[in-house]
């Protein structure tokens, strides 16, 4: 197999998909012997204009202005791979799309909540922008998946990921069940994949993947009003990182 | 049927020696459940728990098992067992044991289950909490006469008599401190094995023949429509069942991108994608609906595999009931619900 | 007692002691390698491989037995042996490329392996067609399997009454075997061929519509011996037909597709209803598993 030349990019997001691959520790080294990254801005400086094999995009689509770069990056990777949550599917950024009138900018920036930068619409998927040949969800990525994804790409091996929810990892790995702790939890419609990261450790799953395909959203809702939750909390905490899937 | 006699206070020496021999698991407390985890110290083992989150599948077949590791050289099978004692398994458990036993030998042998089965000694316990949604009396699950190595039975204050049923099981006696048991003390422990009934809250209001009979023919039933419209097709009642054993198998290469594994993995016939086959053009699912998934799990259960073990898939652990989310994986109302009609 | 019923009590005799040593060879996963020795692109999708077993051994098969076809790190498949354990020393595969490993397995040539477990399952009965007259309805890839029955009846053609096979595709482009069929075309003495299309091309002279339109175009005797093997659709069409024609249920067998992961009877992706495709079929007498809900 022929070294692939891989490039990192990053659009709206906090960068943290970036961060969990580049702390792959001992194993990045081992993947640098299978791939040649040539721009990956959490670990090096260099950067490129030449051809790539796998163009690796963080962030959610949401500046008009960024479809140029998008298409450029498109133009030159034989694969373009939306990765992260904000990537696939908008992710926790696609909240905004629900608010009208977006005034956090201020509290949130306060005095450069005017800079050009900021200007932005409805936070989008890269596909929106661009074709992309694969997605992958998480809140951050999960590595291992990551890996895995990826490496039946460069095999060309079609990635698959799981359509089956959280509780099917989070069983193998006999969690006690957040229900059971009189918590609520995401995992029974969440999209499984991350190895039931949350719930192993202690809280709840929060749907970072986004959902199955055919999620029991009416059952869902119907179970966390039975743990408590008012009807509007409860939708909006369906819709935390699926704003773009969940309706109203 | 050879007994002896443990007391109470030579239990933690005797797995103490076990640990240090062997590797011993046994019921450990995680936070309000149990699970089987291995034993660092006999302080740890809970006899007195009322069931664990998963069943002791899963020493024999385990969540993820690699099948066969493969390289530009070659590649190689992976069945690797290891010695291990299960310490304190309750007779529903060892009754679904011996079950998985049957199917993983029925027609090809399966040694990657059946090498990790021969490995294990089993510690058998009887129930001292019932699990609050556990109905093994009404699957005749409450006693056992076999499929265990040593048997105990906690007679109260005294200590246990011990049941010794095979070679393996007289292989551990070398590391207690056993006597010869007295007539009162087999009395007694006859009376807490045979004397009990009507510990489970849950129960089926029929024998087990008659619903397995009567659910065959229930194939159009409303009730899997009625319940399934709640389930999220997560699959949890699946993988904490004793007697599930649908597996996946997939292909992955390591970091190296040459080598790799070809491993199985627990899968559950509820989740939706469990019958779907990739066609030309698109997809088929055989299982479409969530109430075909969901009758095929209790169809299963109550009617599918009886010919094969002579009586239904189910040992009443209640696992799948409690494990349930939406709380409608509970056999028991099902069954007698389809009974009444 | 409180035993309403026993289990597995006869039964115990089935888990034998076996040592390790030859558990390794009992690893009923482990595939053989196979040696690809033709390689041709058909259909518009599929491809066609003839393989031998690199140890030398053959395949020993019945007519429409299975298959676990893989390559290591993209997965194993079902696929149903097209050819007749007459013809020795080879045995023949049809690869649609469908999903990940198909297509992976698609992408080999001629002197690449493929790794082979099988042969799995029960094959069509093939006693039960002896002395009789024999029709096989095949739709589409569903000529694949049914291929090694139609060899068999070939080779040894003085065992069977008359043959008349029916093979629907999608359209001429999607017609699998060409040899085959311009072979059965013209050798009318052992096989009388009937050809349908669901749609024509202007090259196309033949018939044109489902393949039930071909029981019009000859008479099938009351006591000939059935098989199908085609899209889930295609069966309760076929079986509507060969009704009219007073064939009885159990004079008809079926080849049926499920999910299958292991091939051996475990894993139970494939099942309908109680029963395992992949070790009490693929081949079931329609009158067995007619009233299975899930059969069809």
């Amino acid at each position: 197999m022929k070294i692939p030349k891989v490039a990192f990019f990053d659009f709206t997001s906090c960068e943290g998909c970036q961060v969990e691959i580049a702390n792959f520790d001992q194993d990045l080294l081992k993947l640098l012997q299978v791939v040649e990254v040539v721009e990956f801005r959490e670990i090096m400086k260099e950067t490129c204009s030449e051809p790539l094999d796998i163009a690796f995009i963080e962030g959610s689509f949401s500046r008009e202005k960024d479809r140029e770069r998008l298409q450029k990056i498109r133009q030159r990777a034989n694969l373009v791979v939306a990765y992260g949550s904000c990537a696939a599917t908008g992710g926790i950024n696609a909240l905004k799309n629900h608010k009208p009138d977006y005034k956090y900018k201020v509290e949130v920036y306060g005095a450069d909540a005017t800079m050009p930068h900021l200007e932005t619409q409805k936070a989008l998927p890269i596909s929106a922008a661009i074709p992309v040949d694969l997605a992958i969800p998480g809140c951050p990525v999960n590595r291992q998946e990551f890996v895995r994804l990826v490496s039946d790409l460069l095999h060309g091996k079609a990635p698959t990921i799981p359509n089956y929810p959280v509780c099917m990892e989070c069983k193998k790995k006999e969690n006690i069940c957040r229900y059971e702790l009189q918590d609520t939890c995401l995992g029974v419609v969440a999209r499984a994949g991350c190895g039931a990261l949350c719930p192993s450790n202690g809280i709840p799953c929060e749907a970072c993947r986004g959902f199955v395909d055919n999620p029991n959203l009416d059952s869902l809702v119907e179970l966390l009003i039975k743990t408590g939750m008012q009807p509007a909390y409860a939708m909006a905490k369906a819709r935390m990182f699926t704003a773009n899937l969940v309706e109203e | 049927m050879r007994l002896l006699f443990l007391q109470k206070e030579e239990l933690e020496p005797f797995v103490s020696r076990l640990i240090a021999w062997q590797e011993v698991v046994g019921p450990k407390a995680k936070k309000n459940r149990f699970v089987f985890d291995k034993l660092e110290s006999p302080a740890e083992l809970r006899l007195d728990y009322d069931t664990t989150i998963l069943p002791p599948k899963k020493y024999f077949f385990q969540p993820q098992q690699d099948l066969i590791r493969f390289s530009p050289e070659g590649f190689t099978g992976c069945i690797e067992p290891k010695p291990r004692i299960i310490f304190g398994v309750h007779p529903y458990d060892i009754k679904a044991i011996s079950m998985l036993d049957y199917l993983f030998s029925d027609g090809k042998k399966d040694w990657n289950y059946l090498a990790n089965r021969q490995a294990a000694t089993i510690v058998g316990i009887n129930v001292h909490q019932v699990f609050k949604t556990a109905f093994f009396e009404s699957m005749g699950a409450s006693i056992v006469t076999k499929g265990y190595d040593l048997f105990l039975t906690d007679i109260g204050e005294e200590g246990f008599v011990v049941e010794v049923a095979t070679d393996k099981g007289e292989a551990l006696l070398a590391y207690g401190h056993f006597t010869q048991v007295t007539p009162d003390q087999a009395q007694k422990r006859r009376k807490i094995l045979y004397g009990q009934s009507d510990r489970c809250s849950q129960k089926l209001f029929n024998l087990p023949e008659e619903v397995s009979e009567k659910v065959a023919l229930s194939f159009y039933h409303p009730i899997w429509e009625e319940m399934a419209s709640r389930c999220f097709s997560c699959g949890a009642c699946n993988l904490v069942c004793p007697t599930c054993y649908c597996f996946d198998v997939q292909d992955m290469w390591n970091l190296d991108q040459e080598s790799g594994i070809r491993f199985r993995t627990w899968d559950g016939c509820l989740t939706e994608d469990f019958a779907k086959v990739t066609v030309q053009g698109g997809t088929e699912n055989f299982r479409q609906d969530r109430s075909s998934r969901y009758r095929h799990r209790i169809m299963r259960k109550a009617v599918y595999l009886n010919s094969k073990l002579g009586g239904p898939a189910c040992v009443g652990c209640g696992r799948c009931a409690s494990a349930c989310p939406a709380d409608l994986a509970n056999p028991v109302p099902v069954l007698n619900k389809i009974m009444e009609g | 007692m409180n035993h309403p019923y026993s289990y597995a009590d006869d039964r115990e005799e089935k888990l034998i002691t076996t040592e390790g040593a030859e558990r390794e060879e009992e690893n009923i996963f482990l595939p053989k390698p196979a040696r690809v020795l033709q390689a041709q692109p058909m259909g518009r999708t599929e491809k066609y491989f003839r393989l031998a077993f690199s140890d030398g051994s053959s395949m020993g098969h019945q007519p429409g037995q299975i298959v676990e076809a893989s390559l290591f790190g993209y997965g194993e498949i079902p696929l149903g042996i097209a050819s007749s354990p007459t013809r020795e020393g080879y045995f023949d595969l049809l690869i649609r490329k469908a999903g990940r490993v198909s297509t992976a397995l698609w992408n080999l040539e001629i002197g690449d392996t493929m790794y082979i477990r099988g042969p799995l399952g029960k094959g069509f009965p093939v006693d039960e067609f002896k002395g009789h007259d024999v029709l096989i309805v095949a739709g589409g890839i569903g000529l694949c399997p049914t291929r090694s029955m139609i060899e068999y009846i070939e080779d040894r053609r003085e065992e069977f009454g008359h043959f008349t096979l029916f093979f629907g595709a999608r359209t001429p482009k999607d017609q699998l075997f060409p040899n085959d069929l311009a072979r059965w075309r013209e050798e009318i003495d052992w096989i009388e061929y009937h050809e349908t299309v669901d749609q024509g091309s202007p090259e196309w002279k033949g018939n044109v519509g489902v393949i039930t339109t071909l029981f019009a175009k000859t008479s099938i005797s009351k006591g000939c011996r059935v098989i199908i093997c085609g899209p889930p659709i295609m069966y309760k069409f076929v079986i509507k037909e060969l009704k009219k024609l007073g064939i009885p249920d159990a004079h008809i067998y079926v080849d049926l597709e499920r999910r299958m992961k292991c091939g051996v009877g475990k894993c139970g992706h494939c099942q309908i209803n109680g029963l395992y495709v992949c070790t009490d079929g693929p081949v079931f007498n329609y009158a067995r598993i007619k009233n299975l809900e899930e059969a069809f």
